[in-house]
């Protein structure tokens, strides 16, 4: 097992060791001296130069490990592929549309889907690719036009960067629906049961195009009061989340006065 | 920055096309409602760029979008659908589309998309 450096994250503190990465496990050095098997990982997640991994029948130990990135795409394409999850291989193309505008360069990679815990991974040789579960925003089972054959492919909306991106998942149809299944299964607190009125349903899609207060307001002729309540049922539902409170001000004398000295003498 | 026409049936994909396109400095030279107004819009306005919906009533945004580049073969028009019709993406390509977006988009995706073809 070759040995790389790594830093491990131990009682609180970032502590650099080595660790060996095996073909059925991996081992962390001292001061943590564990080997672990990739199929005892029930969960994986990413984070800038990091990974955080769970494993143990009960999920409970967790191992945060940062290292450059070349030691954990190795790492990571060991543990997708061999640990406890829902795992199928598959063509996948992520992301596909980004922000509503359709990449035109996007391909088709052949490789593999693990669904775990709090993610679902895609991997090839070149590229591996987590959508975090809480980040879906929409499953469905549709076809696409692929080399002239309409065939079925499971779409996935998600957020990422703060941008709406879908990607496209194809493999047989019976694996499909069962990863359609599985991932609508995952993803049910996100479902929207609630009726929402053609004028809630508009400000959402402004809200998603990026218009802010003032730009809705003028757009559907809504004064502020209006929107505001518009906006509460949104937060009711749990569709929106408040990202600042704006201010509207009236000035108090002292305000009034500093006004009124300007106006006597102007400042350039 | 554009002089942009913007080509939708429904006011207001056509009045968020226009909030949207109007931040990112660009001038908002016309709008048309369906297909065959785009056309003459497009000859009367000379727009350096088309936003077309797909799926409109009498000539949809396809034929609209080959009646545009058979009229000016420099034409550059951005296709505008909804999800699910990705599919008439390279139909739209094959007849002279130079960009395609998705409905619902984000403004800043669709201001790079604009900025990205008029450049071009």
């Amino acid at each position: 097992m070759k040995s790389v450096p790594i830093k491990v994250e131990h009682e609180g503190k970032w502590v650099p060791t080595t660790m060996g990465i095996g073909e059925d496990r991996f081992r962390i050095d001292a001061p943590l001296n564990t080997e672990i098997f990739y199929k005892s990982v029930v969960d994986l997640d990413e984070k800038k130069n990091q990974v955080v991994i769970t494993a143990g029948a009960e999920g409970k130990t967790v191992y945060r490990v940062a290292s450059v990135e070349k030691v954990l795409s190795v790492l990571k394409k060991f543990i997708i592929m061999q640990a406890s999850a829902y795992r199928l291989n598959a063509y996948f193309m992520s992301p596909a549309v980004r922000g509503g505008v359709l990449i035109q360069d996007a391909r088709w990679d052949k490789g593999a889907i693990a669904v775990m815990k709090t993610g679902i991974w895609f991997v090839s040789q070149e590229k591996q690719v987590c959508i975090p579960i809480g980040d879906v925003a929409g499953i469905e089972l549709t076809s696409r036009e692929i080399q002239e054959k309409d065939l079925n492919v499971v779409k996935i909306d998600h957020l990422s960067e703060n941008e709406v991106v879908t990607s496209f998942v194809l493999c047989p149809m019976t694996t499909l629906q069962v990863l359609y299944n599985f991932l609508k299964e995952a993803t049910r607190d996100s479902e929207v049961n609630e009726e929402i009125d053609p004028l809630t349903g508009q400000v959402a899609m402004l809200v998603y195009s990026g218009m802010d207060s003032s730009a809705i307001e003028n757009m559907l002729k809504l004064s502020h009061k209006d929107l505001d309540a518009i906006y509460d049922r949104l937060l009711d539902i749990g569709l929106a989340e408040v990202l600042y409170v704006r201010k509207e001000v009236q000035l108090t004398p002292k305000g009034v006065r500093y006004i009124s000295d300007a106006v006597k003498s102007p400042i350039n | 920055m554009g002089r942009i026409l913007i080509v939708d049936d429904t006011m207001f994909m056509r009045t968020l096309l226009k909030n949207i396109l109007f931040s990112g400095g660009h001038d908002i030279v016309g709008e048309a409602a369906d297909g065959a107004e785009a056309l003459a819009r497009y000859q009367e306005l000379k727009p350096d760029l088309v936003t077309m919906d797909v799926v409109m009533p009498k000539v949809n945004g396809i034929e609209a979008l080959k009646a545009i580049k058979a009229a000016d073969p420099a034409a550059k028009v951005i296709m505008c659908t909804a999800v699910g019709q990705e599919q008439m993406v390279k139909l739209a390509v094959k007849s002279g589309a130079r960009g395609y977006i998705v409905k619902p988009f984000q403004a800043p995706k669709v201001l790079e998309e604009v900025k990205s073809v008029l450049s071009a």
